[in-house]
Formats: structure tokens, C-alpha cells, sequence
């Protein structure tokens, strides 16, 4: 009897199983089937208002489901959201940040935001995979455009050019904020597709070398303005490790990189390129940000590679994968005499930051300045900062039925109050004035106001068209830049903002259309990592061999095919080789 | 005695094919077996209907059958993407390095559980053996996500403990994980550590079921200790050892994607990218679903070519086979 009514309530518990799993991909395989209707029904609207020849607002708001600017029904879109799962953070979705947006929404436009999660450091993996499962967020963003690209060749993205240009009126903020160059600057001159949205830096300043200034003092160096001084300081940093670091001297790192050699290498291999290189042969060997193709970076890596044979420069970093803080922990012990990376990496954090890190242990004078020190072939330190046009690019995936909603976010992202309180909060809480000159200093929120805590510096990653302070008045915003790290000494910020501007360039952004190839190659940044790591670590005689055939196996995977559809669109588009 | 062989007969399998009155009094036991054959069907053989996606272009937001052929300019070409695959030097590559890496472990893993095995049959202190036995399993818990980073902590160049003991007994730092012929050491290594303990289970379950008897025989016949292991306990685990073994050959193309992705680093990347690895960063992360698809499917045809082989090998040779 037990045994019998164990076995029915066994094939229960799997035609119940069944049952649910069986509902679940009807569920699923309908949701797509309803998204595809929504949008042919709004691109049936979007023919109508084309048709109709008075644009009248309330007949649109109708269209819409709006009035005065609110929709009738409440609207539900989900927002991409990265999590850099910060020690000491709150939880990324879920904080008073974002409880704020969630209400601003609500208030104004009748729109529940609900935000997805995606790791910062697999945002790549995770939103393939949201895609492919058709549930990804009403709004992604992402830095990478290829992809994007991968994603509309396969169907997977909502055409932005009609959507913008009957809705045009629903985002005025966003068109001045951006500008039209900005907005339309992936529209493909060909196809009329506009695929992604892209948005705007505030700040340009990308890298710096930065160098322990206590170590030069107590060696008596003075702050190194060549290579070849840089390097003679790395010399004296390793001959002098008993003096430097004592009974730590065995762990003394002169130079640390990391695996991504092209970033944490730049400012040396930006001053080995052309400083007079033409637009359009930077734009060519612009598609990969680590500039492997430029010419002169092989220079560069030549000489990284003679100082990594004479053990200035850490041994094991190409065994340390992406997210891994060995290396950071070693900078913030005190192992690490220099290193390149973003122009304020050594402010990060807060009290957590490299500098904060070092003052803790060894004192005020224990710290990291950015320094100019790699000479150009004209004498200048020729660098390129980013560019203010073009940086996360906002895209709708296909299974977007909210499209118009999804604009009013993008709307209510664009307006200057909205990114201000993301980036400086309310007064008292996460900034204070400087008396003085009346600069908005940020602070770490204390205990009480700890939900306030921002998850990313300035919370980038809410602010999703804008990268970099943006406070109402931009005279304001210049003058808080310095402030707007806690636990740091602002004159280290002010200095690290000047030292990058130095003989730096900002790259033009073309617009010259889709670049198919960029969505062919098969793993291209892996290829050019591994390139540039091998060629770090060969020995001086095999160099060579070692570099070109890198290059090579990179360019076969796909980069001349880049470079070739480079070339062609550019000759298509412009007449001279500058713009 | 008799009784006992009454029931036996009562219960003994019935020839025919089908048998209702059998089902019928077991139908519990049938009931139970249910479940993983619907696991069976619903995750192992209904996703099978997608390796069609390995002749098709893949589309988002789109049903299987709707997707278009695979084609090339405008040319249906279902193959496209076998093609493809092959003219690319990082899955060649992928290919080389998964059946160099597994017929490897296969050499250097295969013996060890059964090494392991005899001798901790030979320990007589059973609390001793006990305790070696558990120590021996531990690693099989890890992930190797974790056994990746222990070897970081331990084998890195400069950092790792065991090269700062080389250097600080005056040797020189050993590139265990920096250059490509000793990683493929670590490598090896570390799944050896990882999996002798766990395997040696079953080949200690299958020691004693021999028949003790047939010991006490050969020590009367005066076979020391090292030939009863090789008279008695080796033969009388040999069927077990012939089905792991075929067991192991079908895993010659195919591999776990965590131990390769976890260990592999730049510098030697030349000899870790296997073909899980391939298929996720190409497929999963630069989202070449048709191109993955077509990798997988040649992977699992071959690793079935190798099973059956195996298989019939070893039925020729008089062994039991799989099935």
C-alpha cells in the first residue's frame, strides 16, 4: 500500500513537472509571437503619422497612449543595469538610486523601470544569452558596436530611424543633450538602419603614466621626462629594493602590466605612433582600441620586452585573468613602483583607492602622480584622449514592446537634473560645497545614508548617454572635476587631469556606415592579447618572429578584412585623408 | 534450499519481449523509471532537433524552422559552415589540442585509480585506509575554477609558492604555467590530483567482489603478495577496467570546457584552446551560433565513432561491451 501510494504520488510530482515546464515555453514561444504584432503595429502608426499632414500633439499623445505627456495605462520596461558587485556596495538593483529613478518615471511618464543585472565584466555573455532567450532588457547598452551590429544581422535589434522620427517631439532633452551628430552617427548611409543611439563623454582624459612619487624622493630622482630617464628610474626602483621596501625587497615589481598589454602599455605606444598620422590612417587601424595595427606599436612593445627581460617589468601578469586583483593588490601594498592605466585609477574608490591605500600605511607622502615621461619623435608626448562623441551605445532589442516608453527613459536620462542628482545626490549626503571656491566635493555616503552609496564612480552606469561629470552649469562642472573624488588629494586629481591633456589628441569620429567585416572575425581581441603578451615575454632574439607571426595569424582571422572595408568606406565617403 | 530455488524460478525474467502481467505487478518500479527517461527525452533528446542550426543561418527572435539555409552570396550552402570551421586555423588547432590533451590524460589518468586502488587494497590498518581514501577523494569536490587559482597561488612564476621556494634554495623559477610544454604538465597533472581518488571508488568496489577463496588458493599454491594482485585482483577487475576504458575513449573528443578555460592563459594558449573552449568564445561570446552548432555536431560524430570502435574491440576481444 505505502509503496503504491509513493509511486502515485511520484508520477504526480512529474506530470505536475511536465506540466509546468510545458506552459512555461508556450509562455515563452508566445511572448515574441506578441512582440513581433506590437511592433508591426507600430510601424503601422508610424506609416499613418507620415500620412497625415497636420502632426496634431494630441492626436499623436493618443497614438501613444499618452496625455499630457503621460500614458494612460502604466507602462512596464526593463533597463539594462551593469553590476560591478562593489565591496562594501549595495545591491546593484535594488538601492536608493535606483528607487529614485523607478519613482521619477512613474511620476512623470506612468512607466514601472524595472532594472536586469548584468555582470560588468561578462555584460558581453550575459546579454548573448538574455538575446538568444529572448528575454533580454527593453533598453541594453554596451560599448562594443560590432556587437551590436551581430545582433541587428541576425534580427535581433529594432530599427531606431522611424522610431525617432515620428517621436521626435517626445525627446527634445536627448537632441540637445547629444546633438544630431551624435544620435545619427551609427546611421547607416546606405541601409537608413540606425541601429544604436550612441553616447557622449563629459570627461575625455583616458590614460597616464603614473609613477611612486615617495620613491623618487627617498632615491633622490628627479621626476623622469624620457624614456630613457623613466627607464633609468625603473633600474634604480629594482637596485634599490632593499632601500624601498626592506624586508619586502624580494617582492619589489619596478613596472607592473597586466595581460591587456595594449591599454596598460598605451601612453608608451601612443608615443611611438606618427604624431602628424592622418585621420583616416588612424580611422583604418582604428577598430582595435589597443592599436596593435598602428604603426610604431611594435616599437613600443620592443622596448617593453627589453625591459621585461631585465626584470622591470612583473613576471607573472599574463597568468592573471581579467578579474583578478593581484596586481591591484600589489600596487596598494607598496610593491609597484609605476604603472599605466586610466588617467585617475589611483583615485578610484575612495578609501579604497590606490592613494587612500598607501597614505594608510606609509604616510601622506606615499603616492601615485601622473607623469609625462614618453617622448614623441617630435618631442612631444603625443597621446590620444577619448573621444567626446561616440561612447556606450544604447540599443533596442527586437522584443522591445515599449518602444515609445523606452524613449521617455532615454528622455528622462538626457535632462541635465537627472543626471546631476545621479552624479552628486543631494547635498550633505554624497557631496558637500568647497567654501572657497564653491566646487561640488564628492564624499563616500555615511552610515545612515549608506543606500546612497553609488555602485559605480558617479553612477555611470545610471546615466547611461553620459559618461563623465555633467552638473547643470559646465562652469561648475570644470571647476568640481578635481573634487570629485573622496579620500584623495585634489591637487594628485587636478595634476593627473592636466598631465593627460598634455600634447593629447582627440580622435575624429568618421561616419562612414556599417563595417560588415567587424562582425565576422572570430575572436580578434583574444588574438591581439595574445600577440602583444607573447611578445612581452619572448626573449630580445626572438622578438621578431615572434610579433610578425602574431600579427599575422590576427590579420588572417579577420583584421585585413577589417583594415581592406576600412579603407574602401572611407575613400567612399571622403575626398582627403583628414576631416 | 529448495524453497529458496522455487522462488527463484517464480521470479525469473520471462523470455518474450513483452510481458503484460510483468509490467503489471511491477509497474512501481516502471513508474520510477520514468522520470530519467522523461529527463532523458525532454533535456538529451528533444534539444537535439537544433543541431539543424549547424546547416541554417541563426536568427534571433526567430523559430527553427523558419530560419534560412545556410548560404553562400545569395547560394544555398548547407554546409557553409563545416567549411568554415575547417578553414579556421584556431579550431584545427581546438581539434589538435583536445584529442592531444585527453589521449594524455587518458595514459597519465587512466592507470592512476587503478594504482591506487591495489595498493590501498594491500593496506591492512583499516582506519589508515580509510582516512588515505577520503584525503584521496577530497579534490574531486573542488571546482576548477578553485583548483585553477590554488595553481596560480602555488605554481605562478615569481608569486607562486612553490618557485619561491625554488628560487630561495637557489634553483631557478620553473615556468609551470608560462610555457606551453610545462602547463601541459600542469595541466595533466593537475586532473590526475583531481580525479584518482574518486575513480579508484569503483575499482575498490569491484576488489571485493573477488571471491576471497581464490586468494587463500594462491597462497596455498605459495603466490606472494605481489602475485595474487597480479593473478587475482587484475584479472578479477578486468571487465571493469575494459568498460571505464571504452567509457573513456568516447570522451576523447569531448572534454569538460571548466578545467580547460579555468587553467589556460595567453602565453599558452596555443596548446589549451580545446574545442569546448572554442565553441564558447566563438559561439557563445561573439555569438556564431551555426558556426558552434557545426563544431559541436563534427565533435559528438566523432566521439561516437570512437565509442562504437572501442566497443566492438572489445566485444572482439571477449570482454563485455557497453550494451
Amino acid at each position: 500500500m505505502k509503496k503504491q501510494l509513493l509511486s502515485v504520488v511520484l508520477a504526480a510530482t512529474m506530470v505536475f513537472g511536465l506540466v509546468a515546464c510545458g506552459s512555461k515555453d508556450a509562455a515563452q514561444t508566445s511572448a515574441p509571437q506578441a512582440a513581433e504584432t506590437e511592433t508591426t503595429a507600430t510601424d503601422d502608426t508610424a506609416v499613418d503619422t507620415a500620412e497625415a499632414t497636420e502632426p496634431d500633439t494630441n492626436a499623436l499623445d493618443e497614438q501613444r497612449g499618452m496625455q499630457d505627456g503621460k500614458f494612460i495605462e502604466t507602462k512596464h520596461i526593463t533597463v539594462e543595469l551593469y553590476d560591478r558587485n562593489v565591496d562594501g556596495g549595495t545591491e546593484a538593483g535594488n538601492n536608493a538610486w535606483t528607487q529614485w529613478i523607478q519613482q521619477q518615471m512613474l511620476d512623470r511618464y506612468n512607466v514601472e523601470v524595472e532594472f536586469v543585472t548584468v555582470s560588468r565584466w561578462q555584460e558581453a555573455d550575459d546579454i548573448n544569452n538574455l538575446l538568444a532567450s529572448q528575454s533580454a532588457p527593453d533598453i541594453c547598452y554596451t560599448y562594443n558596436y560590432s556587437a551590436i551590429q551581430t545582433y541587428a544581422n541576425m534580427g535581433g535589434v529594432l530599427d531606431l530611424a522611424p522610431l525617432l522620427e515620428e517621436n521626435k517631439d517626445l525627446v527634445p532633452s536627448m537632441f540637445d543633450w547629444l546633438g544630431e551628430g551624435v544620435i545619427y552617427q551609427d546611421l547607416d548611409p546606405n541601409a537608413g538602419t540606425l541601429w544604436a543611439i550612441e553616447g557622449k563623454r563629459n570627461e575625455i582624459c583616458r590614460i597616464n603614466t603614473f609613477i611612486r612619487k615617495d620613491w623618487l624622493d627617498t632615491l633622490g630622482l628627479p621626476v623622469p621626462s624620457t624614456k630613457q630617464e623613466f627607464e633609468d628610474t625603473l633600474i634604480a626602483f629594482r637596485d634599490n629594493a632593499d632601500t624601498l621596501l626592506g624586508k619586502d625587497a624580494s617582492k619589489m615589481v619596478p613596472m607592473s602590466i597586466s595581460y591587456d598589454v595594449g591599454w596598460r602599455a598605451a601612453t608608451l605606444i601612443e608615443s611611438f605612433m606618427d604624431p602628424d598620422i592622418t585621420d583616416k590612417e588612424y580611422y583604418v587601424n582604428g577598430y582595435d582600441s589597443r592599436a596593435l595595427t598602428q604603426n610604431g606599436t611594435k616599437e613600443a612593445v620592443r622596448l617593453l620586452n627589453k625591459w621585461y627581460n631585465e626584470g622591470l617589468i612583473w613576471k607573472d601578469f599574463a597568468v592573471h585573468t581579467a578579474d583578478d586583483t593581484t596586481e591591484d593588490d600589489m600596487i596598494k601594498a607598496g610593491f609597484v613602483g609605476a604603472f599605466i592605466h586610466n588617467y585617475d585609477y589611483p583615485f578610484r574608490n575612495g578609501k579604497d583607492s590606490i592613494n587612500a591605500t598607501l597614505a594608510a600605511q606609509y604616510g601622506e607622502d606615499a603616492k601615485f602622480i601622473a607623469i609625462n615621461t614618453f617622448e614623441d619623435k617630435n618631442g612631444g608626448y603625443n597621446k590620444y584622449t577619448y573621444s567626446n562623441t561616440g561612447d556606450r551605445k544604447v540599443f533596442f532589442p527586437a522584443t522591445n514592446d515599449e518602444p515609445i516608453a523606452s524613449l521617455c527613459y532615454l528622455e528622462f536620462m538626457s535632462q541635465p537634473e537627472t543626471v546631476e542628482f545621479l552624479q552628486i545626490g543631494e547635498e550633505g549626503v554624497i557631496h558637500t560645497t568647497d567654501a572657497a571656491s564653491g566646487a561640488i566635493v564628492i564624499q563616500a555616503p555615511d552610515e545612515a545614508h549608506h543606500d546612497w552609496y553609488q555602485n559605480s564612480g558617479k553612477n555611470i552606469d545610471m546615466t547611461i548617454n553620459c559618461n563623465g561629470l555633467r552638473l547643470s552649469s559646465p562652469e561648475l562642472t570644470t571647476l568640481s572635476l578635481a573634487y570629485s573624488y573622496s579620500d584623495v588629494d585634489p591637487e594628485d586629481v587636478k595634476n593627473a587631469i592636466e598631465v593627460a591633456q598634455v600634447d593629447a589628441k582627440t580622435p575624429k569620429t568618421p561616419s562612414v556606415g556599417d563595417i560588415q567585416a567587424e562582425t565576422e572575425g572570430t575572436d580578434l581581441d583574444g588574438k591581439r592579447d595574445q600577440t602583444y603578451d607573447k611578445a612581452v615575454v619572448a626573449s630580445e632574439a626572438d622578438f621578431d618572429s615572434v610579433w610578425d607571426q602574431g600579427i599575422e595569424e590576427y590579420l588572417a582571422a579577420g583584421g585585413q578584412a577589417i583594415i581592406d572595408e576600412r579603407t574602401a568606406a572611407w575613400d567612399a565617403t571622403y575626398s582627403s585623408d583628414n576631416l | 534450499m529448495a524453497k529458496q530455488k522455487a522462488e527463484k524460478t517464480k521470479y525469473v525474467v520471462p523470455k518474450s519481449k513483452f510481458n503484460k502481467t510483468y509490467i503489471k505487478r511491477y509497474w512501481q518500479l516502471y513508474a520510477l523509471l520514468l522520470l530519467p527517461i522523461i529527463y532523458l527525452i525532454v533535456f538529451k533528446y528533444l534539444p537535439m532537433r537544433y543541431i539543424i542550426i549547424a546547416f541554417k543561418e541563426y536568427k534571433l527572435n526567430m523559430p527553427l524552422s523558419k530560419m534560412p539555409w545556410a548560404s553562400v552570396k545569395g547560394q544555398t550552402d548547407a554546409l557553409k559552415y563545416f567549411k568554415a570551421a575547417f578553414k579556421d586555423i584556431d579550431f584545427k588547432r581546438a581539434l589538435w589540442n583536445t584529442v592531444k590533451l585527453n589521449l594524455l590524460d587518458l595514459i597519465m589518468g587512466f592507470p592512476a585509480p587503478i594504482i591506487f586502488a591495489l595498493i590501498l587494497n594491500e593496506l591492512c590498518f583499516k582506519r589508515f585506509k580509510k582516512v588515505v581514501q577520503t584525503i584521496a577523494y577530497m579534490p574531486h569536490f573542488l571546482s576548477w575554477v578553485i583548483i585553477a587559482s590554488l595553481a596560480t597561488q602555488l605554481l605562478a612564476p615569481t608569486d607562486g609558492l612553490v618557485n619561491q621556494l625554488i628560487t630561495h634554495l637557489g634553483g631557478n623559477s620553473v615556468p609551470f604555467l608560462d610555457d606551453p610544454s610545462h602547463w601541459v604538465g600542469t595541466y595533466v597533472g593537475a586532473g590526475v590530483w583531481q580525479n584518482f581518488g574518486w575513480g579508484s571508488i569503483i575499482y575498490l568496489a569491484s576488489i571485493a567482489s573477488i571471491n576471497t577463496e581464490l586468494y587463500e588458493a594462491a597462497s596455498v599454491d605459495g603466490a606472494g603478495r605481489f602475485k595474487k594482485m597480479w593473478h587475482v585482483t587484475l584479472p578479477g577487475i578486468k571487465p571493469t577496467i575494459v568498460v571505464l576504458l571504452i567509457m573513456n575513449l568516447g570522451y576523447i573528443m569531448g572534454g569538460g570546457f571548466e578545467r580547460p578555460w579555468a587553467m589556460k592563459n595567453n602565453l599558452v594558449i596555443d596548446v589549451a584552446e580545446v574545442i569546448s573552449t572554442y565553441v564558447y568564445k566563438v559561439g557563445i561570446q561573439r555569438l556564431k551560433i551555426s558556426l558552434t552548432t557545426a563544431v559541436g555536431l563534427f565533435q559528438s560524430v566523432v566521439g561516437l565513432f570512437f565509442l562504437l570502435t572501442a566497443n566492438t574491440i572489445s566485444r572482439k576481444l571477449g570482454e563485455r561491451g557497453i550494451w
